[in-house]
């Protein structure tokens, strides 16, 4: 059979290297888009031979790596997986797209870190071994870096370096609590295996109670950080921000931490010394994020802060949904991790037309846009209605599954979270009114409207929020048999 | 009977440095440029010789050498050091009259590292010890009419001479105390140096003597002056190569000889490992000369290694062992990227002082592609990204202090390693988001070929560790037999 899952690794990597080797932008774009159609779709017949209703592990490659630390190259999509991998695939040929006719330095770089990225990330989502988790989960900071670092804006140096020393710390307490959970299990079964599952059947096993703490939290904290949430979420306002349009979609896309939490974190949690206070923690900041990222989001003048910190809101989905605990809050929240990526990519792809067409993305210089932008007005006005959960659109499915099915366990936490949900209806509409509707600002000048490329993926893009809006079940179901799958695994360690 | 297949890579190196010398000093400077390939065509047969008998293991000259992988594995360590340095000092030392002696020295101080590494007798130790500092010293002045080469010299000769005078000291008070200087010799008479306060003064200056060479804070005076004067070629030598002789002689001496012991200096090196990293990387973050920085850092992964000595477990000594040959691709490479930009600069004939400064790395991506891409590796490598070969080796080394126990060890080398992330990421800044100045310039070959091997070194173990951890296994299984 194919190895369909080592192809949508090494497929944009071998064609980032190609890019990295032309010489021009039409070559680069090109070799770019060729790589990610490619993937696309292989990821499409993945997706289209995958079986929903099972929970088991599909596609699985296994071969042995480095025996002598009990290392392999272990590789398996499931419903947790491969939502994200649609995601990935989906619309990083479309940001190529939307990117086409953009100048820029050194052309081949910038799509090959892209298809470096893509590589990257989707090696995350189909490790099944700790080790090249980590490998994979550290090489998504590189093309990031030099994202931000070449081609950012005005304070791109802060930001770059800031972004990759904070995401580098937290993924070195993960990296230790993976040592913590290899070596105990190595002592209890006597072989050295670094395999995802097998460590998830040791941790249970370890005797002291404080030990299995800190390794389920130096795991938490590397996963939360890099989610990020409050208060970790320092790094992500001005990393976003300062990327291009390009890198702030990656970053977007970078789906990475959430899935952490619900392949590695959740399964744990039951058998860690006190699982109330890890619910507690987890409910507590999912909660305080929503609230506290969109007070955040509200008070922001520049227009693409504002959409990074409404990020950290609707990341607060994914904790609350999580700490839910029940398989349809855990699945509302996995919903939203998909959901999210494609609002946002439409969101920060809006904000870098702006700036490119008006020079500023200060909200108080814009106004009336949507007289001179319409095509760019409507995909925009749909994507934040969907942003602040509009309901016939992805976003209202994912609050709602989190809203209702965590109040099973943490009601007061929903509780707390419902306030940030008029607030973000608040800025969402705010920030709409001030930059497209009422008289237009005279000072920005004449301005272009969406070129045909852009319509293009901008359009493809709101589409699918709308269709995975009305018709969810297409990555729902398999989202609800991997949480099953999940929830079962929790109550085996006995809940 | 003594084997001598078993000695052909040191006595091959020996005599490449003898045919240099004495064919060179007949030669018109024209054609001197032939030495550099006969020294590499020398280093590359050692390298094969000491491949093909890697799980050898004999004792000659009345046991005071013994060929077992541990020495078999430090050797390939240095012979991979010197054929990198080999390689690019081609393109160094074209249009000099010295050729011959800059490349007899490399294979003399090449071949002193071979005999420490082989060494089971402290006096056999000290002697090759000494051979391989001395061209060393006269290698780091090999610029006459530089100041800085000769001011890095002198540091390093003053430093050197000292350093070796306690080294000489420890080993009399062992010998004293046991009666011997053979190493298990010295294993076996242990009882008489722990209960005596001999015991205690002669690690505290066998410490001192090796800490010299490896740079341990705080010993390190004088590495940041001389790494940054000496030709880069000649730093990449010294940082990949030398360091490593004294980490393998200290191994020998404290692991094998002086176990009896181990709560005595095991203390100490957690001490001096904690201090050496911190300080390395704290002080590597306010350097301007890419030189200093990389030795600095040299300084740091010092400390990493010598976590090593503090656990001390099989996993513990395979991570070292097998860091010291990823520190010596990484290294070598990245002082030979130096090198090719230095070249660059005194090319273009620009006006600086110090031709390694971080403003002359500005936009090397466009500038010169293979070096920046190599630098890159090389120095995300260091930092410990994945996949290189730095990032497998402190996988192993860290992941066993946790095994260990010694959680707080781990941390401070994590959160080390993190710092240190920032001055790494910083040259990469300079190098692809900075505009540059002037033309692009053709990379010479010789630098890039040092350069590709080095990156191929580098990935080889980052990406395919399994050979070299096994080897690295071997040679920890020498050390381990006494634990």
């Amino acid at each position: 059979m194919l190895p369909v899952l080592s192809l949508i690794v090494l497929i944009p990597l071998l064609f980032s290297a190609f890019a990295f080797l032309t010489k021009k932008r039409e070559q680069a774009r090109v070799v770019a888009l060729m790589g990610t159609l490619i993937t696309l779709i292989l990821t499409l017949y993945m997706y289209f031979s995958f079986d929903s209703s099972s929970a088991a592990m599909q596609f699985e490659e296994l071969a042995s790596w480095i025996p002598s630390l009990g290392i392999n190259y272990h590789l398996g999509v499931d419903g947790v997986s491969m939502p994200l991998i649609l995601l990935n695939a989906i619309v990083i040929p479309l940001l190529i797209l939307f990117t086409w006719d953009d100048v820029r330095s050194t052309p081949n770089r910038f799509y090959g870190l892209i298809l470096a990225m893509q590589g990257a990330v989707i090696g995350v989502f189909i490790s099944l071994d700790f080790f090249l988790f980590y490998v994979f989960w550290e090489l998504t900071l590189i093309p990031l870096f030099f994202m931000v670092n070449i081609w950012g804006g005005p304070n791109k140096r802060h930001a770059s370096i800031k972004f990759f020393i904070y995401t580098h710390v937290a993924s070195l307490v993960m990296l230790l609590g993976i040592f913590g959970l290899y070596f105990a299990a190595w002592d209890q079964t006597g072989v050295a295996n670094m395999g995802i599952a097998h460590l998830m059947s040791q941790f249970p096993m370890i005797g002291s109670g404080i030990a299995r703490d800190a390794i389920f939290l130096a795991l938490l904290f590397g996963f939360l950080v890099k989610l990020p949430i409050v208060p970790f979420h320092s790094w992500l306002p001005d990393a976003y921000a300062e990327a291009p349009t390009a890198g702030s979609v990656l970053f977007i896309l970078l789906k990475i931490a959430g899935y952490g939490i619900f392949r590695v974190i959740l399964p744990m949690l039951p058998a860690t010394g006190s699982p109330d206070m890890m619910i507690t923690i987890l409910g507590l900041l999912g909660s305080v994020s929503i609230v506290y990222g969109a007070f955040l989001a509200l008070s922001q003048k520049d227009l693409k802060r504002m959409v990074a910190y409404s990020s950290v809101s609707h990341m607060g989905f994914v904790a609350l949904g999580a700490a839910g605990l029940v398989t349809l809050s855990i699945s509302g929240a996995m919903f939203q991790q998909f959901s999210h990526g494609l609002i946002l990519s439409i969101m920060f792809m809006s904000v870098g037309v702006i700036q490119a067409s008006t020079g500023t993305r200060n909200i108080n210089d814009l106004g009336g846009l949507a007289t001179k932008m319409p095509k760019l007005a409507v995909i925009m006005m749909l994507a934040f209605m969907a942003s602040l959960g509009l309901p016939g659109l992805t976003g209202f499915i994912a609050e709602f599954m989190v809203f209702t099915f965590s109040y099973v366990n943490v009601p007061t936490f929903v509780i707390l979270a419902l306030f940030g949900v008029v607030i973000t209806a608040g800025y969402h509409l705010w920030a709409m009114q001030r930059t497209m509707f009422g008289v237009y600002n005279g000072k920005i000048g004449e301005v272009l409207d969406l070129s045909n490329v852009q319509t293009f993926s901008m359009a493809v893009i709101a589409l699918l929020v709308l269709y995975f809006g009305l018709n969810p079940s297409p990555v729902l179901d398999m989202m609800i048999t991997g949480s099953n799958e999940i929830v079962s695994l929790m109550a085996a360690m006995g809940v | 009977m003594v084997d001598f297949m078993l000695l052909a890579p040191e006595i091959i190196v020996a005599l490449t440095g003898l045919i240099v010398l004495m064919i060179g000093i007949f030669m018109g400077s024209s054609s001197k440029n032939v030495l550099g390939y006969i020294a590499t065509a020398g280093c590359l047969a050692a390298l094969a010789m000491v491949i093909g008998n890697f799980s050898a293991s004999a004792l000659m000259f009345s046991d005071t050498l013994s060929v077992d992988p541990l020495s078999q594995f430090f050797k390939l360590v240095f012979l991979v050091v010197a054929l990198i340095v080999s390689i690019a000092s081609i393109k160094y030392t074209e249009d000099n009259t010295d050729t011959e002696i800059f490349y007899a020295l490399v294979l003399f101080a090449t071949f002193g590292m071979m005999f420490v590494a082989s060494a089971n007798d402290l006096m056999v130790l000290y002697v090759a010890f000494e051979l391989a500092s001395i061209a060393t010293y006269a290698l780091a002045g090999f610029e006459k009419n530089n100041p800085r080469s000769v001011e890095a010299s002198m540091k390093y000769l003053l430093m050197g001479a000292l350093s070796a005078a306690l080294l000489l000291m420890g080993i009399s008070f062992v010998y004293g105390a046991t009666g011997t200087t053979s190493i298990p010799g010295i294993a076996q008479n242990m009882d008489v140096l722990a209960s005596n306060a001999i015991g205690l003064l002669a690690i505290v200056l066998l410490i001192a003597g090796f800490g010299f060479k490896i740079a341990l804070v705080p010993f390190h005076m004088w590495a940041p002056d001389t790494y940054q004067g000496s030709p880069s070629v000649v730093s990449a030598l010294l940082a990949a190569g030398s360091k490593k002789m004294a980490f393998v002689a200290a191994f020998k001496v404290f692991i094998v000889a002086l176990l009896a012991i181990q709560a005595d200096w095991r203390v100490a090196f957690a001490i001096l490992a904690v201090i050496t990293m911190t300080y390395g990387n704290l002080v590597a973050l306010s350097q301007r000369s890419v030189k200093r920085m990389l030795a600095y850092s040299s300084v740091a992964q010092a400390g990493y290694i010598s976590m090593a000595f503090v656990v001390l477990t099989p996993m513990a000594l395979t991570g070292g062992i097998l860091y010291t040959l990823s520190h010596g691709f990484m290294k070598a490479g990245a002082f030979i990227a130096t090198a090719a930009v230095v070249y660059m600069v005194i090319k273009e004939k620009r006006d600086t002082e110090i031709p390694d400064h971080l403003d002359n790395f500005k936009g090397l991506g466009k500038k010169m592609p293979i070096t920046a891409l190599c630098l890159t590796v090389f120095v995300f490598a260091l930092a410990g990204i994945p996949p290189t070969a730095g990032y497998m080796s402190k996988f192993i080394l860290f992941s066993s202090t946790i095994q260990s126990g010694m959680v707080w060890l781990a941390v401070i080398a994590i959160l080390n390693s993190a710092l240190s992330l920032y001055y790494y990421a910083r040259l990469v800044r300079y190098m692809y988001a900075m505009p540059h100045e002037g033309e692009k310039v053709s990379e010479p070959v010789p630098y890039v070929a040092a350069l590709l091997i080095s990156l191929v070194g580098v990935m080889a173990i980052g990406l395919w560790p399994e050979p070299f951890i096994e080897i690295a296994m071997q040679a920890a299984s020498v050390l381990v037999g006494g634990i």
